[in-house]
């Protein structure tokens, strides 16, 4: 175990982070809501594919997609069901973060309930592991990067080549000026939730694959993601997440080298520290 | 009987407690989020002293009410140009920051990932004397709050939440006046915690997490914000809910998850129907 190695694990990292990272950035971006369930959103894409795949026995591919899509759709419905009932019977964003607080507490007790709190892995085979002169690589972080590169490139091109992008970049600028001008703001509403819930479900399924997920899985993902988009900050929205991802990756991959213990508190301490010192984010 | 008795003394904790949370959330308008890391302090503070040092235990709980607003006053003075939202997601880093600390520092006894082997005076050595003591301090912390919120302090303290312009328009500093307040919350959780660990008989870390800050939050949203008797009715009435779920007999390993689940539906059923609780006299505003 070389330093060269856990910058390999930091960068693996990195590609689940930026993936739960993103979509929770477009949902705070464009509609200043703290969506704290996305990290429920994210554990149930995983809990969804272990199982269709593991104990259902459903093939590798079509569980994914599943799950994928019980994971948008539960993105969809927290927004429904109770974002906007808040929102409508005139509680404010911060009502909204509370709801969303709640949204996440009953879908982590079902899961605890269901799995006692042990990790569920829905693999059952070995990883592949490259050796790249002093460093080992699994070829599942290589899938995994390469996954993060494609989806974030079509995110740009959804973001600035189509209509609802457009009125996405639009909502995150101004969103009453948006709406004035014509922005059917319910249906983009629509296209943001299900997008950024299903790329948290694609994170929840590729970790449920790789190193298994547990009930408090979500949140403490969730928790990185969200420095990450602070660190990255939303002026520019996929630069800033992705670079905030990918330095909360190697930053929580060497905490975890060097100080195991310290891991939660280097984060915790970086975002008060983030949010006193720019809370507009480093590159806002 | 007995654990009726431990029922009511932790009640009480849990009406310090919501107190402390009420006085910044609801009569200050600060969104506290992480008054487990306080209420931790409390807790180590006094069961360290009274295990290692055979502090009495009396002095001890003053002590961790003092080390509780210290450690309050110093970690809001740095968040305090932080408003609205930062705020809140500052002070929930909180929770985490203090859960490390707890974890890797605090002392334990051997061979536990906690404290325990309290030396409790007799005032709080039974059931039923430690009831009655907890109880009276409990009481005591009510009238305290009570004076505090009816005083010109707590007209400037619902003023500094509603128009702190207008309050330094009338040459008082709204600054001042939260940082007041943060302490003597800070006080009563430190208190509260100290009062936890004689009732539970034994601390560890996984105690004063993000759990019992959202726990505090549902307590205190529940009762309703800005309000004494909000204060009392809410831990009282939803700490009876889920040990009746206790008593009828639900197995003991779905207890955490039902309750959990319970107290989440309830923050979202109070976000849209009832935002100022059963009697608040202000509701989560923005």
């Amino acid at each position: 175990m070389n330093t060269l190695q856990v910058l390999a694990i930091g960068l693996g990292l990195a590609g689940y982070y930026a993936l739960v990272a993103v979509g929770f950035a477009l949902i705070f971006a464009t509609l200043r809501i703290f969506h704290i369930a996305h990290g429920t959103v994210f554990i149930t894409g995983g809990y969804a594919f272990f199982l269709l795949h593991r104990v259902q026995g459903f093939g590798l591919i079509l569980s994914g997609l599943l799950a994928i899509a019980a994971a948008a759709l539960l993105g969809l419905a927290i927004d429904k069901a109770v974002y906007l009932p808040v929102l409508r019977r005139g509680g404010g964003l911060f009502s909204v973060f509370i709801a969303s607080l709640g949204v996440s507490l009953i879908v982590e007790a079902g899961f605890l309930a269901y799995t006692k709190g042990v990790v569920s892995v829905a693999r059952t085979d070995m990883l592949d592991i490259l050796n790249a002169g002093p460093v080992a690589v699994r070829t599942l972080d290589l899938a995994v990067l390469a996954i993060v590169a494609v989806l974030y490139g079509l995110l740009y091109l959804w973001l600035h080549r189509t209509k609802v992008g457009l009125e996405v970049r639009g909502l995150t600028d101004n969103g009453s000026l948006a709406a004035v001008v014509g922005v059917n703001v319910d249906r983009t509403r629509t296209h943001i939730f299900l997008l950024a819930s299903a790329l948290a479900g694609i994170a929840g399924v590729l970790t449920a694959y790789d190193m298994g997920i547990n009930p408090d899985s979500g949140s403490r993902t969730l928790f990185v993601a969200v420095v990450a988009v602070i660190l990255g900050g939303l002026r520019n929205l996929l630069l800033g997440t992705l670079i905030g991802s990918v330095a909360l990756g190697i930053l929580t991959a060497y905490a975890g080298f060097f100080f195991p213990e310290w891991v939660t508190f280097g984060v915790f301490v970086t975002m008060i520290l983030l949010i006193l010192v720019r809370p507009q984010g480093l590159f806002g | 009987m007995e654990h009726l008795l431990y029922i009511g003394s932790l009640m009480c904790v849990w009406i310090i407690v919501s107190l402390a949370v009420n006085l910044v959330i609801g009569y200050a308008g600060m969104m506290a989020m992480g008054h487990a890391a306080y209420l931790g302090v409390g807790a180590y503070t006094a069961a360290s002293l009274n295990i290692f040092l055979g502090v009495d235990y009396f002095s001890a709980m003053v002590i961790a009410a003092l080390s509780g607003a210290v450690v309050a006053v110093l970690t809001l003075l740095p968040l305090l140009r932080l408003s609205g939202f930062y705020f809140a997601l500052a002070t929930l880093g909180l929770n985490f920051v203090f859960f490390d600390l707890f974890h890797n520092l605090a002392p334990r006894v051997e061979g536990s990932e906690g404290l325990h082997g309290l030396k409790l005076p007799a005032l709080l050595t039974t059931a039923d004397t430690r009831f009655m003591t907890t109880l009276v301090i409990t009481a005591a912390c009510i009238l305290v709050a009570t004076h505090l919120v009816g005083s010109p302090f707590g007209r400037l303290l619902r003023a500094t939440r509603d128009r702190p312009e207008a309050v330094s328009a009338v040459g008082k500093n709204p600054t001042t006046c939260q940082v007041v307040v943060w302490g003597v919350s800070g006080a009563l959780t430190g208190l509260a915690g100290a009062l936890y660990a004689a009732t539970l008989f034994y601390i560890d870390p996984t105690l004063f997490t993000l759990n019992a800050s959202i726990l505090m939050l549902v307590f205190v949203g529940v009762g309703g914000l800005a309000s004494i008797a909000g204060s009392i009715l809410g831990p009282v009435l939803l700490i009876a809910f889920t040990e009746s779920l206790r008593f009828i007999g639900l197995p003991s390993q779905l207890l955490g998850p039902v309750q959990q689940g319970l107290y989440g539906a309830l923050l979202i059923g109070l976000m849209i129907f009832r935002r100022q609780g059963l009697v608040g006299k202000h509701d989560f505003h923005e």
